[in-house]
């Protein structure tokens, strides 16, 4: 499995998709997300860092239709092109948009650009901060994290085949 | 195939970088009159305000040129373009011929015709050699004159007090910004400006900059008299067009080019700051001198230069600065002129200050100030021209987000055509 | 500016006051509901456990994850334990409501609070009848004490049944007793479920919720009946009064004074204080003409049942009082007070008081109110909110003019003497009435307000459609103060709104079609007026015969679902508006809006279309009608009827 795991998070076509018919708004991914993101890792200790992780995901509802949305590491992505400081780039083997934070200034046209507002303000340390695909572990925090299974780790035809059987079931 | 690129900053590297993605074999050629080499512009105010080093300006990696392999030609200013012979001179006489020519020589600070302006310590902040002189002079001076409250006078500004020197800046206009934001939002940022302590004097102008050969003041047409050390000069650029206009292409406001990025000869193409394009959000050509729109235009022409017809859409004229932690961003046409347009606004006082400018049911421009986190979604809405009424009384909201815009997506799936909209949008 | 504030209200006085909100930034319910979005589909579908430290547990509502808890519970067992705990709640906070009444009714009767005087003679010897208290040679005080004694001693008894059961119809108690419902005390019921809810004990999911219907008759015809019964007797029973409601009771020039939360002990010595003259004089020394007292949410009740005092709102327009900058006081007590009054409150001159020392809120000043010395208390609190007067921004004052008059306090004993005219002091004419078909039936509309639906708009529409439909409505609550303040609960409503036949009944007898019968914890008179309709004969032998139904189109509190089942258990259809954490299990779902009603006679449907809900309500009330045989409608016309 991590094995498996592994291998995805090496390949081009892999992404996180979020089913939305599946995503009931929990928000337990940003949480995931949050605590990945800190100095403890841990939830408890978490809440008493003196620099508050961000969360990089965000469950985001219209009406009752609700979907879990992080950067979507764009293949033409609009905060590489418009990163003044270079701190944003593709990373030609997996295709995911890196942001190095020391190389950031935190001009924010990142997040005048980003079309799904999935560039987060690290106001503290005047940083923009962004979905890294969790560099400190073998899967995804969100991911590992969802109950509902909303959240899917593979290819877009893994995911449309996912729909399709669903659908079929009901 | 030799492509010679004249400009190594955004648009001319993203270009040959573009170039090289999809020729592999093609002969590549940049010239720059300047030795250091991939470094970003938009960050000398960071370099003088000490928030990087030098090695910090640098936006590609150091090997660029070699990985990618590009010849260059550094500190080398091109003079003449012989668009019949398809040759490129540089001012030591290097005669480069080229199949295909981009020109993307940029922009230069726009001169000031006071009196004094050629004394000792007046100096513009758009190359590198200008913050480092800046630099080397911070011991020696202890108050600064900034002529120009645009995004450049303001930036130049805001370094300089962060290096704890008195700065006061010069405005012609009545406010701060005028091209970028409207009244409103420029009132709050001038008031944290001077919160912080950089004095701000609106609707004045230099007459004259004082002193023997250095700078000592500065007299304002109002017949004030302000002691400094350092004028710096912050009004905004003028294009470096003049070799287009010298080999005879035609040139406007900037060099014009189609929507291919093509110059008046269809073997030179120009982008970034020199190139005068389609807007829009007006629905006009316009040069929008800006980061993202030289890279767009740079990748834009280098696939053209390469035969892989691509229309560049256009550019949005957007800005995001920040002072002191205020964060503000604005796009397209902020405070118009004409009638038709309709404008919604939400202040939360000492927070945040939103404005949506609308026209026929789509936004045409925007001011968010304090709270930015949705600007990127805005400029979808703008760019891709839609009806948003069905989703207008959320735009301004505090949880405005993406998901409120999938409807529309899922709508005009035409007019969002990048896989990643598509890949959202599988399960809704 | 948006037309959020006409989205989210449908009372004009509230829009102005949400618009104003918004202008000023000034965050209320609506925005703090916004800033929830998207809420956990764990929590709305009642499939998270948090009961013990295994925990929390979530259920997998697709199927593919998690289908039970760490302990093993299924959805059923989780859904079933989280519903039985918020009965449980609701049964608890209406029950402590009544054991205070108790009390205060004791303190009164043995002269240690002497600011009540025992007002409910006439109930005072009815309950004494019922509690088995003879009454020859003693005096009213030792009546009201030895009554006092025994409600109290009805939350700890730990065997038999509670007393005012054999107020319900016969058939009902024996049904309870068959099923082993029928409360033993009110206090032992909710202590017996927090123990079955406990991890690992009940995992039957009917088992826990018929004991949730046994927690709920503890509250209705325990805990709030109580609270009901012994307030008429302490501040006398309601009579029909004419008085005005929505926040243009505030009065510009006047101090003026809200009571807020649900009990009557505090409010109702309050409502003497204002009259005092010492303190009169202080407000005009201080430039306002006089004291406007006023009443909010179910406080608003109590003092307008009994003395005509105006109400200012339901529970959504709490923070709406003090924007319009009005306010000098609100004192509060228990129940459905926001935690956001301090900081909105902090936003004006509005001085914000706490009096139960079971409701303290951070930062604010509490002054703890003692029946022994009510009236000493009160005008110490009244005397702040004058002093207060002077700190009032003049222009920050805007009080929406929108004000509406209304008639309630209607109980069961007088509802009837209404009905019956002066010399007949029956249910009759109302039994006659529907058995003749010029009324179809009726319905109890109740409950809260809820951001989750706009405010007002599910009570008004429902309650127009019901009496469109000849349906008599009786209501409490937020739920009829919503009504009110559309001018429903006045006789010339009946003009306007109401069908034909109820139409000639209102103008009989002069009564409005929507009848007011109290606070909250009044439900408990709703369950007694079905009581004697079925004892009047004619329209069967159980509440669930009856062509009655019920609805909480906009509830929000675990109170409200105490009612509810307390009014299922009584046998009456109930339809809520939004649904009740179940959804996670379709066997709970399917339990309580299905098999129920075989089993007791009454159950829940789940409508949030006010509209939808009340056609529901009618086709039930027709069903009813079938089958007791009743003759058709009488002024039914095709066009508004489909069943």
């Amino acid at each position: 499995m991590s094995k498996d795991l592994l291998n995805k998070k090496k390949s081009k076509e892999v992404k996180i998709f979020c089913d939305i018919t599946k995503c009931v708004g929990c928000k337990s991914c940003e949480i995931a997300c949050a605590v990945e993101h800190s100095q403890s890792k841990d939830i408890y200790s978490v809440v008493k860092e003196s620099s508050r992780p961000k969360k990089r995901v965000k469950a985001q509802s219209i009406g009752k239709r609700v979907v879990s949305l992080h950067c979507q590491h764009c293949e033409d992505a609009p905060c590489v092109k418009a990163c003044m400081s270079g701190a944003l780039s593709k990373d030609p083997a997996t295709g995911a948009t890196l942001h190095d934070n020391d190389k950031c200034v935190g001009c924010w046209m990142c997040v005048m650009v980003c079309p799904f507002g999935a560039i987060v303000q690290d106001v503290e340390n005047h940083i923009a901060v962004k979905c890294d695909l969790c560099p400190d572990r073998e899967d995804f925090a969100c991911v590992a994290a969802c109950p509902t299974g909303a959240l899917f780790v593979g290819t877009k035809e893994e995911f449309e085949k996912k729909l399709k059987e669903k659908a079929k079931k009901e | 195939m030799k492509y010679v690129i004249i400009g190594g900053s955004a648009a001319g590297v993203t270009a040959a970088e573009t170039l090289r993605k999809y020729d592999k074999k093609a002969e590549i050629t940049m010239v720059s009159d300047e030795t250091f080499a991939l470094y970003s512009r938009c960050l000398l105010t960071y370099l003088i305000s000490g928030a990087i080093d030098e090695e910090g300006l640098c936006f590609k990696n150091k090997d660029f040129y070699k990985a990618n392999n590009i010849k260059t030609y550094l500190g080398k200013k091109a003079v003449a373009i012989d668009a019949k012979n398809k040759t490129l001179t540089l001012e030591d006489k290097t005669a480069i011929k080229y199949d295909k020519l981009l020109i993307a020589t940029g922009a230069s600070p726009k001169k000031l015709s006071a009196p004094g302006i050629d004394k000792k310590g007046v100096l513009t902040v758009r190359r590198i050699d200008d913050a480092r002189e800046i630099i080397s002079m911070m011991d020696k001076v202890k108050q600064i004159a900034v002529l120009g409250g645009g995004l450049i006078g303001l930036r130049d500004a805001y370094a300089l007090r962060k290096r704890d020197k008195e700065v006061t800046v010069i405005v012609k206009s009545p406010q701060v910004l005028s091209q970028m934001v409207d009244k409103e939002a420029a009132d709050i940022i001038q008031a944290v400006l001077e919160k912080n302590g950089i004095k701000v004097k609106t609707g004045v102008a230099a007459k004259e900059i004082l002193g023997a050969d250095s700078v000592s003041g500065i007299l304002l047409d109002n017949g004030e008299k302000l002691q400094c050390q350092m004028v710096i000069i912050g009004k905004g650029v003028n294009p470096n067009s003049e070799i287009a206009s010298a080999c005879g292409l035609k040139v406007e406001d900037a060099i014009v080019v189609d929507e291919f990025l093509r110059t008046s000869d269809e073997n030179i193409f120009a982008a970034g700051d020199v190139a005068q394009t389609h807007d829009i959000a007006r629905q006009v050509k316009r040069v929008n001198a800006l980061w993202p729109c030289a890279v767009e235009q740079g990748e834009a022409a280098a696939l053209n230069m390469s035969g892989k017809s691509k229309a560049y859409d256009g550019s949005l004229s957007m800005n995001s600065v920040d002072f002191f932690g205020l964060g503000c961003i604005s796009m397209g046409i902020t405070k118009p002129k004409e009638a038709g347009y309709e404008i919604i606004s939400k202040v939360n006082p000492g927070v945040y200050y939103k404005k949506l400018v609308l026209k026929g049911n789509m936004v045409t421009g925007m001011v968010f100030l304090g709270d930015i986190k949705a600007a990127g979604i805005i400029s979808i809405l703008i760019k891709s021209r839609i009806d948003i009424s069905s989703i207008k009384h959320l735009l301004l909201e505090d949880n405005f987000d993406y998901a409120k815009v999938m409807p529309l997506v899922a709508d005009n799936q035409e007019k969002f055509s990048a896989e990643e909209y598509k890949d959202l949008m599988i399960s809704f | 500016m948006s037309d959020k504030h006409i989205e989210r209200s449908a009372d004009p006085a509230s829009q102005k006051m949400i618009k104003k909100a918004e202008e000023e930034n000034i965050k209320i319910a609506w925005d703090r509901y916004d800033a929830m979005q998207p809420q956990c589909g764990f929590g709305e579908l009642g499939i998270c456990c948090k009961i013990c430290n295994m925990g929390p547990c979530r259920i997998d509502p697709f199927g593919e994850g998690s289908q039970t808890g760490i302990c093993g519970a299924s959805k059923d067992t989780i859904v079933a334990r989280n519903l039985a705990r918020m009965i449980t709640g609701g049964a608890a906070a209406h029950s402590d409501h009544g054991r205070d009444i108790a009390h205060a009714l004791i303190l009164a009767a043995k002269g240690e609070a002497h600011d009540y005087a025992l007002k409910g003679t006439d109930k005072l010897r009815r309950l004494a009848k019922v509690y088995g208290i003879t009454v020859e040679g003693k005096s009213i005080e030792k009546i009201a004490e030895e009554l006092g004694e025994a409600c109290l001693a009805e939350f700890g008894q730990q065997h038999g049944e509670l007393r005012m059961l054999s107020l319900a119809p016969q058939r009902r108690q024996e049904l309870w007793r068959k099923l082993g419902v029928s409360p033993r005390g009110v206090d032992r019921e909710i202590v017996e479920m927090m123990h079955r809810t406990h991890i690992g004990v009940d995992n039957d999911y009917k088992n826990i919720i018929n004991h949730g219907l046994r927690v709920a008759l503890g509250d209705g015809w325990g805990g709030s009946m109580i609270a009901t019964e012994l307030s008429d007797v302490l501040f006398g029973s309601p009579e029909p009064i004419r008085a005005t409601v929505n926040l243009g009771v505030l009065k510009e020039d006047h101090v003026n004074i809200v009571v807020h939360g649900h009990e009557p002990t505090l409010s109702d010595v309050v409502t003497d204080a204002v009259k005092d003259k010492e303190l009169i004089d202080l407000a005009k020394k201080y430039g306002a003409k006089g004291i406007n007292l006023v009443g909010m949410c179910c406080t608003a009740n109590e003092i307008l049942m009994r003395h005509g005092l105006p109400s200012a709102g339901n529970f959504l327009q709490q923070e709406l009082a003090i924007l319009t900058g009005a306010v000098e006081l609100m004192m509060v007590d228990v129940q459905c007070i926001m935690p956001a009054l301090s900081s909105v409150a902090n936003s004006f001159h509005t001085k914000l008081v706490t009096t139960s020392p079971k409701c303290i809120f951070p930062g604010v000043e509490h002054i703890q109110f003692h029946e022994e010395k009510a009236l000493e208390i009160a005008k110490k609190i009244i005397r702040m909110g004058v002093e207060n007067y002077k700190n009032r921004t003049k222009q920050r004052v805007n009080i929406p003019p929108e004000i509406k008059g209304l008639v309630a306090g209607f109980t069961t004993e007088n509802t009837f003497r209404i009905l019956g005219g002066k010399y007949r002091f029956t249910v009759r004419p109302l039994n006659d009435a529907i058995i003749s078909g010029r009324l179809r039936g009726a319905a109890g509309v109740v409950g809260c307000n809820n951001p989750n639906i706009r405010h007002d708009w599910a009570h008004i529409e429902m309650v127009k459609e019901l009496i469109k439909n000849d349906i008599l409505v009786v209501q409490t609550g937020c739920s009829a103060i919503a009504c009110a303040k559309e001018g429903l609960l006045t006789p010339e409503s009946a003009f306007e709104y109401a069908g034909e036949g109820l139409r000639e009944v209102c103008e009989a007898v002069g009564i409005p079609p929507v009848l007011h019968v109290g606070s909250c914890v009044d439900n408990s008179r709703i369950l007694l007026i079905l009581s004697s309709v079925v004892a009047e004969g004619g329209l069967g032998d159980d509440i669930s015969d009856l062509p009655v139904a019920g609805a909480a189109p906009e509830w929000m509190s675990e109170k409200a679902v105490s009612i509810g089942f307390y009014f299922v258990a009584s046998g009456v259809y109930t339809v809520f508006g939004t649904p009740q954490p179940v959804i996670g299990s379709e066997n709970v779902t399917n339990y309580i809006t299905n098999e129920l009603e075989n089993v007791i006679g009454g159950k829940f449907a789940f409508e949030a279309d006010p509209i939808k809900a009340a056609r529901m309500m009618i086709e039930h009330i027709n069903k009813k009608r079938a089958a007791l045989k009743l003759a058709g409608v009488m002024y039914e016309k095709t066009a508004n009827a489909k069943a």
